[in-house]
């Protein structure tokens, strides 16, 4: 297990080192640079071009790149092209905000999924299986902006102002400045609707996933055996299939970080949230390469981090999986 | 009776006095309170002679102080200058500086920091945006720690308007704390840094968050700022920030989308919509020459393969657009149409809608003159960018006229920054829909369309051009200058190097309760005089 999980964490390296690499390469294949957005109406060829030499941006993408790599070795992510901020001060002050949304919407996928495939799985072909079903292709087809308009428009449109529309409260002794606005229930009001925007069609996803794995369980001949020991409805639905069906629904868990990271961004815009997913598409608007290469660092870096904790907790949910060497 | 009617007019007098009371109570500003505002879009940096955007100016003109600043109907007034003098033969401009005034780290604000703010703006190294204005000025004198003299090469008959208002104006910067800082300190924000001599100091800038500034305790006008405290947040979404304005949390948005006025206003009857007189284009560029060597930026140039010929220019841009349909479109009808470069709210502003009518047979004929019909059907890129969705609106209301005229136009929608990328590094486009900067005087609009600027997109090489400008900007007479204006407009218009569609509306908007703001759109947003009525 030890030897599995260092190799795993080495593996880290060239995938994280491979995304930076080709979000890199992409960036600068994108027509315009930050020096356009950088002088803006001060904007003339010559300063143009000694501007870009200030920065390295005329020296060739490798040469560039390794320059960033170097750099990064030393713990040094850079600073904003455009606002001279350094991208390490700013990824981590919009960090907590984005996994606070991600963690909770991921909580409301679950709450809304887990119940939803046990009485569909349970019920199958009658009324409530068949509204689950429903209900699961419907969010499947709402996006997350459309979600988000739908749940701004309800709540605080329409019903003046019950959850507020937008910004943020953090949580207490998490405020990264001098003025914030802290509280447990503002922070709760404020991450509320977002949560749920995003979360929505991770739920239907994975109702529809969970219903047909505990189907497939629920079929199974321990399943039957169990029935026939006499064990409770309850304990065989929850203890037996509920357990066994998670874990293609844990690996599909673990891929759709990657999806509400994304989401976040639209959600994050949507709902004026200060964090990393405005940060990454600002970052991208502005072709601000120093912020790009912080976001895009940051968001591959917890995709293999929560897929490799996701992998390891299949062993927790089915004991016969063992890692070796 | 007597005593009845005595009665009776006694009860109307009291009601009187009470109301006057009442109101007098209601006009009297309040101390205190934050004032919460909403920005479509984020600040670059905090670099005020450097940053580019409205929104960063908006900042500098509320953390900083200029020499004078600008009234909504035009009239100069002081601002860190208690009085100027111009000379007669207009080639100095003496400013008498107030006693009192402090930048937010203590030192003064005195001649000498006026002649290092203009001289910083001045330096080619600062690569500030307002360097171009100041080509006229040859020096600035300190005549005394309290008097200081900008020195002309020439006459420049907008030097007032230039220093109140072009970027917005001239924010002055502590010597101190420029020499202390660097100038990433600035653009971060680093409130040690970012030293003006404003209504309010910043206190912080969280990218992505807000910006906070409070009030200057020690600020040159007795009793201002009656506000605490500004935070300032970004809310890009129109219906995001509808919704937040509907719930009471924001107060004031300060630049907000013409296609959703109407639905905001209907959910928010009290609600003040601030706006005034279109000062900013909203262009359908043509693109005139190119580089004839295919190097961008050339100074050898050839005809645009389209729009280099006259002809079709006045065929498209000219006969072939209906102003009126896309202001009723893409507008509501709420803003004006208008042919002539410099929109109905800008000084010396001229309608030249007549040499410019709707009509598709005219259309035709100049296109078929220029060899383009049913045979050799003439088909050309229309581009326009993200940044809003009326200029999506307006691009494809464009492509549906061209049709009529039997003319293919295909729609490029790209963002920002490529649009930005493509058409100041005289790359390749035929035509795009865009609004440029607001206007307060057509001097102002030189820097965008005469023929050496970087920002004169459709790149024509009309010296004539830069001449009536060069005219406008020396000549001193007021009637003469209308009388240039009006040629230089016409000629534009003429030549199509300018195809404006309309003026482009500007809408603020701010809660019943926010009292004291003065509209003078994007030119002039303080809120030193702003207070809550809550």
């Amino acid at each position: 297990m030890r030897v599995y999980l260092l190799k795993r964490l080495l593996n880290i390296v060239p995938t994280v080192l491979m995304i930076t690499f080709v979000v890199f390469v992409m960036m600068r294949s994108v027509p315009g640079d930050p020096v356009v957005a950088l002088l803006g109406d001060a904007y003339n060829e010559e300063d143009a071009v000694r501007v870009r030499q200030a920065y390295g941006l005329d020296k060739p993408v490798l040469l560039q790149y390794v320059i960033w790599l170097g750099k990064l070795v030393q713990g040094d992510w850079g600073a904003s092209i455009l606002s001279g901020r350094p991208v390490l001060h700013d990824v981590l002050v919009r960090l907590p905000v984005t996994l606070e949304l991600i963690v909770l919407s991921m909580a409301v996928a679950l709450a809304i999924a887990i119940p939803a495939a046990i009485i569909g799985a349970v019920r199958q072909n009658t009324w409530p299986d068949y509204a689950a079903t429903t209900v699961a292709m419907i969010g499947v087809s709402i996006p997350e902006f459309f979600a988000g308009i739908l749940l701004l428009l309800v709540f605080s449109f329409g019903l003046g102002g019950l959850l507020p529309s937008s910004g943020w409260i953090y949580l207490p002794g998490t405020c990264p400045s001098i003025v914030c606005g802290v509280s447990f229930w503002g922070n709760a009001m404020h991450v509320l609707m977002p949560a749920v925007a995003l979360g929505i069609g991770r739920a239907a996803i994975l109702t529809r996933l969970l219903r047909a794995s505990m189907l497939e369980v629920i079929r199974t001949e321990y399943v039957t055996t169990a029935r026939a020991k006499g064990v409770g409805e309850p304990s065989i639905v929850l203890k037996h299939a509920l357990k066994n069906a998670l874990i293609p629904t844990v690996t599909v868990m673990g891929l759709q970080v990657g999806f509400l990271i994304g989401g976040a961004i639209v959600v994050e815009t949507l709902f004026a949230m200060p964090g990393l997913g405005t940060f990454g598409i600002d970052a991208i608007i502005a072709r601000d390469y120093q912020q790009v290469q912080g976001f895009a660092l940051i968001t591959a870096f917890a995709f293999v981090v929560i897929n490799l904790f996701v992998d390891l907790t299949y062993t927790f949910l089915d004991p016969r999986i063992r890692y070796g060497a | 009776m007597d005593l009845r009617r005595s009665l009776s007019g006694l009860t109307v007098l009291a009601s009187i006095v009470l109301l006057l009371s009442d109101q007098g109570v209601a006009q009297t500003p309040k101390r205190g309170g934050t004032l919460r505002v909403s920005y479509g879009n984020e600040i670059a940096n905090l670099d005020f002679h450097t940053a580019p955007g409205y929104e960063m100016m908006w900042v500098a003109m509320n953390v900083g102080c200029g020499l004078i600043n600008i009234t909504s109907d035009g009239k100069f007034v002081g601002d860190a200058a208690e009085s100027w003098q111009i000379s007669p033969d207009a080639l100095s401009y003496t400013f008498k500086l107030r006693k009192n005034v402090l930048f937010h780290d203590g030192t003064p604000v005195d001649a000498a920091a006026v002649k290092f703010s203009i001289d910083r703006l001045m330096d080619p190294a600062t690569k500030s945006g307002m360097r171009t204005f100041y080509d006229p000025v040859h020096s600035v004198e300190v005549l005394d720690p309290l008097t200081v003299q900008i020195r002309l090469r020439q006459p420049y008959a907008f030097m007032l308007h230039m220093l109140a208002a072009y970027r917005t104006g001239l924010v002055l910067y502590s010597p101190t704390a420029t020499q202390k800082y660097t100038l990433q300190e600035r653009q971060q924000g680093k409130p040690g840094a970012v030293i003006g001599c404003g209504p309010f100091r910043l206190v912080e800038w969280n990218k992505g968050s807000q910006l906070v500034m409070d009030r200057f305790d020690k600020y040159f006008v007795p009793g201002l700022p009656y506000l605490d405290r500004v935070v300032i947040r970004v809310i890009k979404d129109p219906v995001t920030e509808m919704a937040a304005f509907k719930a009471g949390e924001i107060d004031f948005i300060a630049s907000f989308s013409p296609e959703h006025v109407d639905t905001l206003r209907a959910h928010n009857p009290r609600a003040q919509i601030l706006t005034g007189k279109e000062t900013t284009p909203m262009l359908a560029a043509m693109k005139v020459t190119v580089p004839k060597d295919g190097k961008p930026m050339s100074k050898e140039r050839a005809p645009h393969p389209i729009f280099g010929d006259l002809r079709v220019r006045k065929a498209i841009g000219c006969h072939g657009i209906d102003r009126q349909e896309i202001v009723k479109i893409a507008f509501k009808g709420q803003a004006t149409p208008w042919v002539g470069m410099n929109p109905p709210g800008t000084l010396d502003t001229v309608d030249v809608n007549a040499m410019c009518p709707y009509d598709q047979a005219k259309a035709k004929a100049l296109l078929a003159e220029a060899g383009y019909g049913p045979q050799k059907p003439l088909t050309f890129e229309l581009m326009t960018n993200t940044e809003k969705s009326v200029f999506s609106v307006i691009t494809t209301v464009i492509k549906e006229q061209m049709g009529r005229i039997g003319v293919t136009a295909n729609i490029r929608l790209v963002d920002k920054v490529t649009w930005m990328n493509t058409t100041l590094q005289d790359g390749p486009w035929d035509m795009y829909v865009e609004d440029l900067l607001s206007l307060i005087t057509l001097d102002s609009n030189a820097y965008l369309s005469n023929s050496t600027s970087s920002w004169s997109h459709p790149r024509h090489n009309d010296p004539k051009v830069d001449e009536y400008y060069a005219r406008y900007a020396r000549e001193l007479d007021a009637g003469k200058r209308r009388a240039i204006a009006k040629e230089l407009v016409e000629f534009m218009a003429d030549k199509m190097y300018w195809n404006n569609i309309s003026g482009s509306p500007f809408y603020m908007v701010a809660q019943p309760w926010m009292k004291g703001y003065t509209y003078n759109a994007e030119f002039e947003v303080h809120y030193d005089r702003v207070w809550l009525d809550k």
